[in-house]
């Protein structure tokens, strides 16, 4: 790369990091700080009647998810008071209406039909999900996707643009089947246009998208409408909400598979509890756990015609199941038993959910009972209090951490320029620029992903300049190493950074790598260090290539390269290099 | 020419495969007290972790956060949790692990005492945990994924050996880390957590980087040293980049120490940075003296480096004439008389430095 580029590489690097840093402080856009530093609000939540100890734990993981969906990272403090009392204190949040919605009221709890069922593909994670290979839609079908499962039941109809047909309440009987015959029979225009409504999706066409399909044939034009476009999340294809009366694809809490469900048979409302147990083998299906639910009366009914439909699939058809959808995530999905003759309906009073008699199953059937119980509850916490809280740590704390932080960053600097001399400047600059960019990123996310900094997070930042330093060393000490191999200062500095950007990438690439994981698995404050982590392993490998390495390339080239005590070469060791320049 | 002198030119001979057993030993028993520790004492969650009690007083005084800790350290409830509520701070908001009978009516005295308020105006109530079972749930869910991943990771780009040792390195700084708190009996906080996964993230980085530089040299020199020498030599190189490395990162976590230690309230910090030193220092230890010699001892075995073990045994006497001879910068180098094959101190022979890749 020829000297003028590098210099421009150098000059714009150093005038994004420093710039868009200082316009954004212009504007006044800062990080917002977390709970511990800033304080935020605080809302006491009284429970509803009947809800027990667990029932509140299961609400405050409701709530926390929910938050967490509001902006991705907002670390609130949610814990259960007293017996009945939900505590919830959240950092400075913006929209303070939806987030007392949020943890104002329960998660909804509905059976509903399962359509489809399909397992992760490795595509989810990547973000999109494609339908599987030998299904791939033509031109005319793009926006919606086959099932890549189509049971050989009952095929009424030719629609290659819909999906499965949505089971409906009304027609407990009859054209519930509805299946696609796939890509060979391609739809013909007619078809797409009478089923447009199917065509608003906007997720990437797949299977699990939550199209609206006609109930049977493809005249009819009664069709549901297609949720809006912001209800599903474009990389997943996942709903985001919970609507009972809608289609949607969610994820479920264990086995990995996304559900695609129909409209809800019931909802909590139509049961008052259920108990986890322990049955002998007198039901013919063996011993184990299973949970008890209770029904209304209105929802015996409707339980009874649910699973009157249901049984009219086969065993080995996804669809014979019930997903319990709790809050927008599949809890589990029970299948109607195997001896239940087709069309047959289960008495509301005998119905009991099967867990088994593994080693989880006690547990795994408490939790059900409990989801269950959780979902029963009236939707709605009552408020008691809602009021500004301080910081825990205030003002004093996050003096000292900056004032400790700037400190240590010029004990860091210091130590950097009597060693690497002129290098070391080189490094300092580098630092700065690290930081200006990790400032920046920060400041991004917490305007539009709602991240916080807690003093954790204050603290991480300043350690992770000191870590970035590393990257200077790794390259400089390559530098030094080359040239006493005998190469010239010039190409010691090409090989050098090539050798050493190598190794910063591989070990950048383990700590992404993690930060990442931490990232989509953890929860919590464990979430919020997972961001800062990554953008500070990316923002290292961008300011090594693009600042680092035309600083030093274009510095050897000056006076600083040659001669004096700051020189590059001042900095390789001064009485080995007769020795080298001898043997070179 | 000085010890100094040699390390900043990385010319040092140290033979740190040799020692190994030295540092195994030293290792050996920081984990043993750890262990031993972290099953008597176990560890000291705070309330975030195991919930306690909450105690709210109206604030009659109008007193600030600092006046209402420093009332709490009198009684030895320094790290509790203060908040003042409402928008004129008209409320105080304790909260603390459980406590006794009998200590808990010291704290709520002691609240009512500060706040100017009568005990009975002031309510007291369990409090569960913030920090739940369930983000810790999912936090070491994600770790254990976490630590797969970086084990396969470091397998496609080096290989399962040098895994397996990284991840032994790295529970090796997290059982002294550990053990440390245990010992010392630090309440364990949210951002202890933090911490920890900070150190983690650190060893990885910094045992990958010396790795890196084993591959590198053992492509280069295969067929002419033994690994252990290889180890060593690579060691040699990386050392004052290590030393280096964990001054920069040392230099400002001390200065929270230092800072955090004198500043009021920053009791947090003092702790969450005295976790990180620890943490940092043993990352950085287990990088040179324990993941290397660890990896050394079984790459050794190998029948490819058996055979160069061989060769180099009979090659000795007559390359360590050669030292003597044609550098004499070189006479502080260590060569340990009894094993000299294991020195990383062996001369390099001249050689064409092949184009890599």
């Amino acid at each position: 790369m020829s000297r003028g580029r590098m210099l421009v590489m150098l000059l714009v690097t150093m005038a994004i990091a420093f710039g868009s840093l200082g316009s954004s402080l212009a504007v006044g856009w800062t990080p917002k700080l977390g709970l511990d530093l800033q304080g935020g609000f605080a809302v006491t939540l009284k429970a509803p009647e009947g809800a027990d100890a667990e029932v509140l734990e299961v609400a405050v993981e409701i709530m926390r998810r929910r938050i967490e969906n509001l902006g991705s990272v907002q670390e609130p403090e949610i814990s259960v008071q007293g017996s009945d009392r939900i505590l919830v204190q959240l950092p400075g949040v913006q929209d303070r209406q939806r987030a007392l919605e949020a943890v104002g009221t329960t998660g909804i709890l509905s059976f509903r039909p399962v359509i489809d069922r399909n397992f992760i593909s490795p595509a989810f994670t990547d973000g999109t999900l494609e339908p599987p290979e030998e299904l791939q839609p033509d031109d005319t079908t793009t926006t919606t996707g086959t099932p890549d499962e189509v049971s050989g039941s009952t095929t009424t109809t030719v629609d290659g643009a819909t999906t499965t047909g949505a089971p409906d309440d009304s027609t407990t009987t009859t054209g519930v089947t509805t299946t696609t015959t796939g890509v060979t029979t391609t739809t013909t225009g007619a078809t797409t246009t009478t089923t447009g409504a199917t065509t608003t999706t906007a997720a990437p066409g797949d299977s699990t998208t939550t199209t609206a399909a006609p109930g049977d044939s493809t005249t009819t034009t009664t069709t549901v409408p297609a949720p809006p476009p912001e209800n599903i999340d474009p990389d997943t294809g996942i709903t985001i909400e919970d609507s009972p009366d809608l289609e949607a694809a969610y994820l479920a809490a264990e086995d990995g598979f996304i559900y695609k469900v129909g409209p809800a048979f019931l909802t909590g409302a139509d049961i008052t509890g259920a108990d986890a147990g322990f049955i002998g083998g007198s039901l013919g299906g063996g011993s184990g756990w299973v949970v008890d639910p209770t029904f209304t009366g209105p929802g015996g009914d409707k339980f009874r015609d649910a699973t009157a439909l249901l049984s009219t699939y086969s065993t080995a058809d996804p669809r014979r199941s019930m997903a319990i959808v709790v809050d927008g995530v599949v809890n589990s999905a029970p299948q109607v038993a195997d001896d239940v003759a087709a069309g047959e309906g289960l008495e509301p009073d005998e119905v009991f959910i099967t867990i088994g008699s593994s080693e989880n199953a006690q547990a795994e059937a408490e939790d059900l009972a409990t989801i269950l119980r959780y979902g029963a509850l009236p939707t709605v916490f009552e408020r008691e209090r809602v009021e500004s809280v301080s910081a825990t740590l205030g003002d004093d704390s996050l003096r000292a951490g900056l004032i400790a932080g700037i400190g240590g960053l010029a004990l860091v600097a210091l130590a950097l320029v009597l060693y690497y001399r002129v290098l070391g400047l080189v490094a300092v600059v580098g630092l700065a620029v690290f930081g200006s960019l990790l400032l920046l990123m920060i400041t991004l996310l917490s305007r539009y992903q709602g991240t916080t900094l807690t003093l954790a997070g204050v603290t991480g930042v300043i350690v992770s300049v000191g870590i970035t330093s590393d990257s200077y060393i790794v390259f400089f000490e390559r530098i030094k190493e080359e040239h006493r191999r005998g190469k010239a200062l010039r190409p010691s500095v090409d090989t050098g950074f090539k050798r050493a950007f190598h190794t910063i990438i591989t070990a950048d690439t383990v700590t992404f790598a993690g930060s990442i994981l931490l990232w989509l698995l953890a929860i919590g404050p464990v979430k919020g260090f997972a961001v800062t982590l990554g953008v500070a392993t990316v923002v290292d490998v961008l300011v090594a290539y693009f600042y680092t390495r035309p600083a030093v390339t274009l510095l050897v080239r000056t006076g600083f390269g040659e001669g004096g005590a700051i020189s590059m070469r001042g900095a390789m060791g001064r009485d080995r290099h007769s020795v080298t320049e001898a043997t070179a | 020419m000085s010890v100094l002198g040699t390390l900043y030119r990385g010319e040092t001979g140290y033979d740190f495969v040799g020692r190994r057993r030295t540092f195994f030993v030293i290792s050996g028993v920081l984990i043993a007290i750890s262990i031993i520790s972290l099953a008597t004492r176990k560890l000291d969650g705070s309330v975030d972790f195991t919930g306690g009690t909450i105690v709210e007083a109206p604030n009659e005084a109008g007193v600030t956060i600092g006046e209402v800790r420093s009332a709490l350290s009198a009684i030895g409830e320094g790290g509790a949790r203060v908040q003042l509520v409402g928008d004129n701070d008209d409320l105080i908001l304790v909260q603390t692990r459980a406590l006794s009978v009998q200590h808990q009516d010291e704290l709520v005295s002691a609240v009512a005492a500060i706040a100017g308020a009568s005990v009975d105006d002031t309510n007291v109530d369990a409090v569960g945990p913030t920090f739940g079972a369930e983000i810790t749930r999912r936090a070491v869910e994600a770790l254990v994924i976490f630590l797969g991943v970086v084990a396969l990771f470091i397998t496609w780009r080096f290989e399962w050996k040098m895994a397996m040792a990284a991840m032994a390195a790295l529970f090796h700084d997290l059982l002294i880390t550990a053990g440390f708190y245990s010992v010392v009996g630090f309440e364990v906080t949210p951002s202890t957590v933090i911490a920890v996964l900070t150190i983690l993230g650190y060893s990885l980085y910094d045992t990958v980087v010396v790795f890196d530089k084993i591959i590198e040299n053992a492509r280069e020199l295969a067929n002419k040293q033994t690994y252990g020498e290889i180890a060593n030599l690579s060691m040699n190189q990386v050392l004052m980049r290590s030393i280096n490395t964990s001054l920069t990162t040392l230099l400002p976590i001390g200065s929270l120490l230092f800072v955090g230690s004198y500043a009021l309230g920053a009791d947090t910090l003092r702790e969450f940075a005295l976790a990180l030193f620890v943490g940092v220092a043993a990352g950085t230890y287990s990088s040179i003296f324990i993941a290397t010699p660890l990896l050394t001892l079984w790459k050794e075995r190998e029948p490819q480096w058996r055979r160069m073990e061989r060769r180099a045994e009979r090659r000795v006497p007559e390359l360590l004439e050669q030292a003597a001879v044609a550098s004499p910068a070189r006479q502080d180098v260590a060569v340990e008389p009894r094993s000299p094959a294991a020195s990383g101190a062996v001369p390099r022979p001249p050689r064409q430095r092949k184009k890599r890749r």
